[in-house]
């Protein structure tokens, strides 16, 4: 709560001039913290250079509020765990903690650190406290999780020996200094001038496609997106909102930040297959929903057509296109994680979400129904709610790449034009099966008196993320001031 | 005839006189066992503990004076049969660090303590082997390798059957010595073939070098690896590896935790010789660099994958520890000019975390009986601070962040990654990705005790269990691991 009321603090503080583009230039960061952390001396490769080194510019702070308000969301679903509550809060907050700490780090070394503590407590949350597979579960999301990230140390391990700090002349963590390809020291293995080749590939490519694998672990995309229904299925209410509203997007952050800020060229390289891969997602991600039966793989398979999008978008590398990934993300931090609340509502009351278990809801909640409406009307992208804004730009972007870049070829966004029918179709669908109709329960009586409607509680959660779609739907200008010049600038760096 | 060397004497008596004075800490250890010897005989009816009391303050002199010496350069002792400089002062350091925490471990293990021999034995044997271990780290002279190398082995020995009372315990307790007398003869043998073929037996002298240079590659092949075998057997590596599961778990849990860290830290003092002088030949025939690499592949994948199917946990431990073996052989791979920091560092986090996670297990048995990964069911609930702060053990084992495993970890890898930079071989780079890989599986086998102790139901009840000292032991040393990740310096200043 008092994250929110900070977050909004920091939003209004936030200047939007063209000054303040950040991405690649230290001195643009606003709020910096930096402190020197670990300084090894390494007899000739120089010191270590470690910093705690804190920084947000127009591309991590919506991110900042976005975990802020689906933190407070999730807290209020939290009201339903009723057992190991202090293991259970201390392992939310240090989830929390190591959210805020990615979008915010810009050395690499404590940006890696608070990705990999994102997954204990995630770990555990889904462990203790989940469904029936939840090991199972766990398990195979921290895997998948690690197998990206392993590989990741390695490159940061050798961008770290590449980078050279001009200030000191030491090799550093710093990742505003990785973007400037000036930095990089002579014959060093990832020096765009060198171009050493590892295994035949060229080493900064091999790079680019290991960090990108392992952020796109995170986002999923469509080969690597197998845990994340197993997890958002066996996981708890609100780490289900969590994963979704905020996990998911470090993935696209990370890609954004990191990949594209760093490695510019193999970015330029390989856009074609990203734009591929994330049409796939989109499409796969949304046939597969069709063919759900439980309510809450439904919404796990609409999160992997969605973040689609965002690859769609980044992968344009034209302004529309990078704002409206930016836009989707935020957008689905917010209605994923209403979604999962209203699913998370029907569970509580019944421990049942197949959706052939009910039907005619709207009579039995209808405010629930309401909500609901509004939630999938929104996700399909119904003008006038932040989705629709958000895809709108993002195939304006894929659209608009062919003539200005030449990275993304058309079909591609009219491919994803239809991703957006079928999720039109999956949730319109779904909406006509449980909630209109004849009232027809499976626990019959038992659960009518079971299935009360929205209480305070649930409103008081549910109506800022509504707020949220609207806001954004309306006045896209909100986020898309505060950005602009960010986008603009990280344009500028990744084409130029 | 006399008298041609009777001048010799006078100087040699003067050296050993000089050399006494650096060689205090050793002349500690020996004091040392004397009195534990001594005190357990005649007064430990009447003080039970003196013994225990005399070890701890041994061990910490001794470290007090190691660290007064933490900057020597390169001072030959007792006409360069020892030599005393800055990793070997670092070594000991890392053997009282060891020391010191077996003897707590030691005096906080019931099965131990209600064992009719007593414990004061043990804490003489100690003593012994860690003068052992000091003189292997500081060892300049074939023979003087040979010594240490069997004073630590023997005391091994002892150890490990210390309180065998069934089958299993002697069977480890054979094997161990069964196994470590055939690697010492092998060794012994590889000695004498090197000094037949130099006539010395310094390993810095430049004869010796010069002498291996003229023989025959294949000769010299042959015997460098015989005796490196004995070396190898200390460290466990795969292929020498097969007597650790058993013995680690049929010996007791303390000098398990003792067996995975100490002598292999001091195999690894003399590795790090051989390394330097087989660096110093001309011979191109031996290609050391591919060998340590094939080793520490060898041992990364084998000691990972088979830690995966064992049940005990012991084993698990055991096999975890062939890993983490592999791991620091990458270590050794430092380009030309630099020290073995990454190395030592790793040692430092990998003693805290093996003994820290051989404690907890070692109390959880006693507390309850369990030994097996399928027992550990529920048992988040009985210990519920313990098992918290085993969670950050494995977690620092894996080798994740938030804690110093991490740190460790990183530092090997840019070692071994700056390495590749500098020479470019392929099977560096190639052991570093099976490195990384090891890493993902033995996050695999690590979290079944979690996940049994937190995930699975509980079958047992849920009482909880107090704190005994030895939980309180473990959980400073977790606590150690977490807050050496936001102040790595408190170790690296001394490095």
């Amino acid at each position: 709560m008092i994250q929110f009321v900070l977050s909004l603090f920091i939003y209004l503080k936030f200047n939007s001039s063209a000054f303040a583009a950040g991405i690649n230039k230290e001195s643009q960061y606003q709020l910096l913290e930096k402190l020197p952390w670990i300084r090894l001396n390494l007899g000739n490769i120089g010191n270590l250079e470690i910093d705690y080194f804190l920084g947000i510019d127009g591309l991590s702070m919506p991110f900042l509020i976005l975990s802020a308000l689906v933190t407070f969301v999730a807290t209020l679903a939290s009201w339903e765990i009723k057992t190991k509550l202090k293991a259970y809060f201390s392992l939310f907050l240090l989830l929390n903690t190591a959210v805020i700490g990615v979008f915010c780090a810009l050395d690499f070394f404590l940006f890696y650190i608070f990705y990999e503590l994102m997954l204990l407590p995630l770990y555990f949350l889904i462990g203790m406290w989940g469904g029936i597979r939840r090991e199972y579960a766990a398990i195979k999301f921290f895997l998948y999780t690690l197998f990206g990230s392993v590989f990741m140390l390695l490159v940061i391990i050798g961008l770290y020996f590449s980078v050279i700090n001009p200030a000191t002349g030491n090799h550093t963590f710093n990742m505003i200094l990785m973007m400037d390809p000036a930095n990089y020291a002579d014959g060093s293995i990832f020096s765009a001038i060198a171009a050493k080749n590892l295994f035949g590939i060229s080493a900064r490519l091999l790079a680019f496609i290991v960090l990108f694998v392992a952020f796109a672990i995170k986002v999923p995309i469509v080969p690597l997106h197998t845990w994340l229904p197993d997890a958002h299925v066996e996981a708890p209410t609100p780490v289900s909102i969590i994963l979704a509203g905020l996990l998911l997007k470090v993935g696209g952050y990370g890609i954004i930040r990191v990949c594209y800020s760093i490695f510019p060229d193999s970015a330029m390289l390989s856009a074609w297959w990203i734009g591929l891969i994330g049409v796939i997602s989109i499409i796969y991600g949304a046939l597969n929903a069709l063919a759900q039966t439980d309510l809450k793989r439904l919404i796990a398979y609409s999160s992997i057509s969605h973040m689609g999008f965002v690859l769609l978008g980044i992968a344009s590398s034209t302004t529309e296109g990078v704002s409206g990934a930016m836009l989707q993300m935020i957008s689905h931090g917010g209605l994923s994680a209403m979604l999962f609340f209203l699913v998370g509502m029907i569970y509580e009351r019944v421990k049942d979400r197949e959706i052939a278990n009910f039907s005619g809801l709207a009579e039995i909640m209808p405010q629930f129904t309401a909500f609901v409406i509004i939630a999938f009307f929104a996700s399909l992208g119904l003008p006038g709610f932040s989705a629709f804004m958000a895809e709108a730009f993002t195939l304006i972007g894929a659209f608009t790449s062919e003539q200005v870049n030449g990275l993304i070829p058309r079909w591609m966004s009219v491919v994803a034009a239809i991703g957006i029918l079928l999720s039109a179709a999956y949730f319109l669908w779904t909406l006509q099966r449980m909630f209109f109709g004849q009232p027809r329960l499976k626990g019959a009586a038992d659960w009518l008196s079971k299935l009360s409607d929205v209480n305070a509680r649930e409103k008081l959660a549910l109506i800022p993320l509504v707020a949220l779609a609207l806001a954004l739907g309306i006045f896209p200008s909100l986020l898309f001031d505060k950005m602009n010049a960010s986008v603009l600038a990280f344009v500028q760096l990744i084409s130029g | 005839m006399m008298n041609e060397y009777l001048h010799l004497i006078s100087s040699s008596i003067n050296d050993t006189i000089a050399s006494l004075r650096y060689f205090q800490s050793e002349a500690t250890l020996v004091l040392g066992f004397l009195l534990v010897v001594l005190s357990d005989l005649f007064l430990s009816k009447r003080f039970s503990q003196l013994s225990f009391g005399l070890t701890i303050g041994v061990v910490l002199i001794v470290m007090v004076q190691s660290f007064a010496f933490l900057n020597v350069e390169n001072i030959p002792l007792f006409g360069g049969m020892v030599i005393m400089d800055h990793l070997s002062i670092l070594f000991k350091i890392l053997f009282c660090l060891v020391s010191l925490l077996f003897v707590l471990f030691i005096r906080y293990n019931r099965s131990l303590l209600l064992h009719e021999k007593g414990t004061g034995d043990l804490y003489a044997i100690l003593l012994a082997v860690h003068l052992g271990m000091n003189l292997m780290a500081m060892s300049a002279n074939l023979l003087m390798v040979f010594m240490a190398l069997e004073m630590v082995s023997l005391g091994s020995y002892l150890m490990v059957g210390y309180i065998s009372h069934d089958q299993k315990q002697s069977e480890a307790s054979m094997k161990y010595a069964l196994f470590g007398a055939v690697c010492s003869a092998i060794m012994l043998y590889g000695i004498s073939l090197l000094y037949g073929f130099t006539g010395s037996l310094y390993l810095n002298d430049p004869t010796f070098i010069s002498g291996l240079n003229n023989i025959p590659p294949m000769a010299l092949g042959v015997s460098l690896t015989m005796v490196l075998v004995g070396v190898a057997f200390k460290l466990s590596v795969v292929p020498l590896h097969f007597w650790t599961p058993d013995v680690y778990e049929g010996a007791p849990t303390p000098v398990t935790a003792f067996l995975s860290t100490a002598p292999k830290l001091a195999g690894f003092a003399l590795l790090i010789k051989f390394i330097v002088l087989i660096n110093a030949l001309d011979h191109t025939f031996l290609d050391i660099k591919l060998i340590v690499a094939s080793i520490a592949i060898a041992s990364m994948v084998l000691g990972n994958f088979a830690a995966i199917w064992q049940n005990n946990i012991k084993r698990m431990l055991a096999y975890s520890s062939i890993g983490h073996t592999g791991f620091m052989f990458m270590a050794l791979f430092v380009a030309p000019g630099q020290g073995y920091t990454a190395l030592i560092f790793y040692m430092f986090i990998y003693v805290i975390m093996n003994m820290a996670a051989f404690l907890i297990v070692d109390e959880i048995e006693e507390q309850t009986g369990k030994q097996n990964l399928e027992d550990y069911r529920g048992l988040g609930r009985q210990f519920s601070v313990l098992m918290v702060c085993f969670v950050f053990v494995l977690v620092s084992l894996t080798g994740l962040p938030p804690t110093v495993g991490f740190t460790a970890k990183f530092l090997v890898f840019s070692t071994a990654l700056d390495a590749y930079n500098s020479s470019g071989s392929l099977i560096i780079l190639v052991m570093i990705i099976l490195g990384a890989i090891s890493t993902l599986v033995s996050l695999f086998y690590y979290f079944k005790i979690p996940l049994n102790a937190y995930l699975k139901e509980s079958i047992s009840s849920d009482v909880r269990i107090a704190n005994t000292a030895k939980a309180y032991l473990s959980m400073f040393l977790a606590f150690l691991l977490l807050l050496l990740l936001v102040f790595p310096s408190l170790i690296q200043q001394f490095l």
